[in-house]
């Protein structure tokens, strides 16, 4: 097995005495592109994080180069040649990009002026456009993760996993990284990379790992595979025709205007958006990354403000609103469920109950003087059991749920405030399909209910298949209006580049 | 005071009032170009109003009323006044309202005296007239103190002077039902509750029968006019003109409005028209309008043609337009009758008609 640059025997990890992963066999060869898929909570993101030092194994053995190891932590792992890009960045958001990527490896003598010059030309040669100078915090979520790839192509490591590498990237930005893993393949560096995006796996890897439930399912070349036998084997059930089914033959009438943007500007990213939302319709908002389309979002919802001289307007329910904060914003019937769950969404280290119940809290207009544990976990367990939240145990924290888990957290304390107006950025954004199929039917259901829906995605599959009309944002403003009956991919990403 | 500190800090900051910010053109009001693809029944280029008896069609057309039939138009009557306003009543007989300032009704089309005739109760600009269920008649005066030719001056002076009022057939009193509205035009009198267009303030309003008042549709992205009632319940809404931030900017500057009424040729001020196109000295032209040398559909408009089709609970559920590289701009009425929707563009001067089945069709409802 000299080929095998990493190997992982019978590994095992136990949570709490709840396996996360148990017994499974893994191989990486030299110079491979290896998927691995499965559901929000089969392991991935466990086997993973074993292999880059950041949990240790409960019983199994390592092997790198034949040699074995135990890496316990990120450092030793990197010394071992193994680097690791996580789905939720873990950038340091107050440094710039530069210093990200560099830090930890600084010279005695750091000058600035020298690692902007080196990041500069190291992101020019992965053809990233990432202003190295820039403060990382105020990047958007696709060029943070650039830069998270950028982090650690530049440690030369030999083995490098990708968690979710392409959720949040445009598809040019896409086609760039798929250049770039090749290339890195090319170089004799092996590649793990997890996608909830089927086709990336079938299309990228040489080979292909499914995980179920904790335990490896099946691993076998790419080219025996197709999607319908990756979904079968990820869920053990047909998914194929749930998921991002058939295309729409009726959409929902209109209901009555919620809410009208008129001329809104926050420069640079919004410029003079105007568009209206419907009352038991979901608008399905698609765009490129840096169309401005969550930018407006956020200004609908208080999280951001517009200009401050000629901003433009935002009428709800006929009245025109001006959110400085986001609290008055959710009194008045506005839940915007971020796309970045990780810094936005949820208190991590809380437990499931207490971050439904926060939502809560932010709907009375003065807050609570006495906070009632019961009521929160009276509220946390209803909302668990109806987004169906799998979690080892009552009080786990949301740091310790997979990123399904957690999504649907975030949704539940937007929920929990019974808005009117419900806006998802990326709903689906690094969760697995079967966890996909149910916050499907949950915002079916909530536009059913006659809620006004707002979905903003970049994946046109799942615009396609949950809205009932859809706005093309395009350099900061909605530049076409498709009902869902007469919008194809192409003319949506028409409307959306040209 | 506070309201006048409030509102020197809106126009600085560009809020509330001074917001500079026009609602798009989306969902059910998505343009198309059905209106303009719609063929065309006649050309007047003194046309003003429609009404049906649900047998005929009627056109107040100048000072005549002509009667349609197919593409054929006969004067079926003539007056000393033009015309600017005409309603069928539901039992026979017909109401028009001259030069603004009167409205008459006549028992049949050939009398020689009208049945009844209100004159004397300060009406200066009635636009529209809308018979009741109850027998009464129901009249938009859209300014007391401009003519109804002067409507665009009545936007410029930013005018609040129109007024709903009903008129009694019985007993011959006039009852102002809603005053210092923001250019009355068009109202539908289903029931105890009167739907109208207040043109000024992008909106249809409802008035109850105790006088309150409350918005049915807001925030529309044109200037509403006429609404006439759908055979299959709700309205059919008309538009003359759409609203763009210039205009809105416009209305803004007083001192600058002044001095362009006084100076300016009235058919190139910087306010909406039944029609453009007709000169290069209009305000929005070159690359506002076109590229390459063709009108692009989706350019401000000076002048656009739209009609709404509304539900009873007044909802857009759809729309047919003409936008800015068309020409079926204006329209001031929309009456359906035997399945077909007319359309009056006043612009052009040309009445339309569309199949209903075909339109519903195409938009899927």
């Amino acid at each position: 097995m000299n080929d095998m640059i990493l190997t992982l025997s019978k590994a095992t990890k136990l949570y709490a005495g709840v396996p996360a992963i148990e017994d499974v066999d893994f191989e990486l060869a030299r110079g491979e592109i290896h998927a691995l898929v499965g559901e929000n909570g089969a392991g991935k993101s466990t086997l993973t994080k074993v292999m880059a030092g950041v949990v240790a194994l409960t019983s199994g053995t390592m092997t790198v180069n034949g040699a074995d190891v135990a890496p316990k932590t990120p450092l030793e792992a990197r010394n071992l040649g193994i680097g690791m890009v996580f789905q939720e960045n873990s950038l340091v958001p107050t440094m710039t990009v530069a210093q990200n990527l560099f830090l930890g490896q600084e010279k005695f003598y750091n000058r600035t002026r020298g690692i902007y010059i080196a990041a500069q030309q190291f992101l020019q040669s992965l053809n990233f456009d990432v202003t190295p100078t820039m403060t990382v915090g105020a990047l958007g979520a696709a060029k943070k993760q650039m830069v998270e790839i950028a982090r650690a192509v530049l440690h030369q490591a030999k083995v490098i996993i990708f968690d979710e590498p392409t959720a949040t990237l445009t598809p040019e930005e896409k086609k760039y990284f798929f250049d770039l893993v090749r290339d890195l393949k090319s170089r004799g560096v092996s590649i793990v990379f997890i996608s909830h995006a089927l086709e990336e796996a079938l299309y990228l890897a040489d080979r292909i790992t499914i995980l179920r439930d904790g335990k490896r399912v099946v691993t076998d070349d790419a080219s025996k595979f197709d999607r319908a036998r990756i979904v079968q084997a990820m869920v053990g059930r047909d998914l194929s025709n749930t998921l991002y089914g058939a295309r729409k033959t009726m959409v929902r009438p209109m209901g009555p205007r919620v809410l009208t943007v008129k001329n809104l500007k926050m420069a640079p990213m919004v410029k003079n958006n105007s568009l209206s939302v419907f009352g038991g319709q979901i608008t399905g908002v698609f765009g490129l990354v840096g169309s401005g389309r969550t930018e407006t979002f956020k200004v609908v919802a208080g999280v951001l403000k517009r200009d401050f001289f000629h901003g433009g307007e935002i009428v709800l329910h006929e009245k025109p609103v001006r959110y400085l904060v986001p609290a008055p914003a959710v009194r008045d019937g506005i839940a915007y469920v971020t796309e970045d769950r990780k810094i936005e969404g949820f208190f991590e280290t809380s437990s499931i109950a207490r971050n439904i119940y926060l939502g809560l809290l932010a709907k009375f207009p003065r807050g609570r003087m006495l906070l009632s544990k019961r009521e929160a976990n009276k509220v946390g367990k209803s909302w668990i059991e109806q987004l169906k939240v799998r979690a080892i145990g009552d009080d786990a924290k949301v740091v310790e749920l997979s990123g399904g888990n957690q999504q649907k957290v975030v949704i539940a304390k937007s929920l929990v405030q019974e808005p009117e107006l419900i806006i998802f950025d990326e709903p689906t954004r690094g969760v697995d399909v079967g966890a996909i199929v149910e916050i499907h039917d949950l915002i079916n259901r909530l536009a059913d209910e006659g809620k006004a829906v707002v979905v903003i995605s970049s994946y046109l599959p799942e615009i396609m298949a949950l809205s009932d009309r859809i706005l093309v944002s395009r350099a900061g403003k909605v530049v076409e209006e498709f009902s869902a009956l007469e919008a194809t991919e192409e003319k949506i990403m028409y409307a959306a580049i040209h | 005071m506070i309201g006048a500190v409030r509102e020197f800090v809106d126009r600085v900051l560009g809020r509330g009032e001074a917001t500079i910010a026009v609602p798009s053109f989306d969902g059910a009001l998505k343009p198309d170009q059905r209106l303009e693809e719609a063929s065309v029944v006649l050309e007047s280029a003194t046309a003003e109003d429609m009404a049906t008896d649900g047998q005929s069609l009627f056109l107040a057309d100048g000072q005549r009323i002509l009667r349609l039939d197919g593409s054929a138009a006969t004067a079926v009557k003539t007056f000393d006044k033009p015309i600017t306003a005409l309603a069928c009543l539901p039992g026979g007989g017909f109401a028009v309202a001259l030069a603004g300032r009167e409205v008459r009704v006549y028992a049949q089309i050939g009398d020689a005296e009208p049945r009844v005739l209100f004159a004397d109760s300060g009406m200066r600009a009635v636009n529209a007239l809308a018979p009741t269920p109850d027998g009464a008649l129901i009249a938009t005066d859209g300014s007391s103190n401009l003519d109804v030719g002067d409507w665009a001056r009545d936007l410029l002076e930013r005018g609040r002077s129109g007024r709903v009022l009903r008129l009694d057939l019985k007993t011959r009193e006039t009852r102002v039902l809603a005053s210092k509205l923001r250019y009355a035009f068009g109202a539908s009198a289903p029931g105890d509750s009167i739907l109208v267009s207040e043109s000024w303030r992008h909106r249809v309003i409802s008035i109850a029968p105790d006088g309150a008042t409350h918005a049915v549709l807001d925030h529309l992205p044109v200037y509403p006019s006429r609404l006439s009632p759908a055979s299959a319940g709700g309205y059919w809404l008309t538009a003359f003109a759409a609203r763009t931030q210039l205009v809105e900017f416009v209305l803004r500057e007083p001192a600058y409005r002044r001095r362009m009424m006084a100076e300016i040729d009235p058919a190139l001020w910087i306010a909406p028209r039944l029609r453009s196109g007709q000169s290069f000295m209009e305000p929005m032209q070159g690359a506002h309008l076109k590229t390459m040398g063709v009108v692009k559909p989706w350019a401000p408009p000076r002048s656009y043609g739209l009609v709404i089709r509304l539900s009873a609970e007044g909802l857009p559920l759809y729309s047919l337009h003409s936008r800015v590289d068309g020409i079926h701009h204006g329209v001031v009425s929309a009456i359906e009758l035997a399945g077909d929707l007319y359309v009056l563009a006043k612009g052009p001067g040309r009445v339309l008609k569309l199949p209903i089945a075909g339109i519903e069709k195409g938009v899927g409802a």
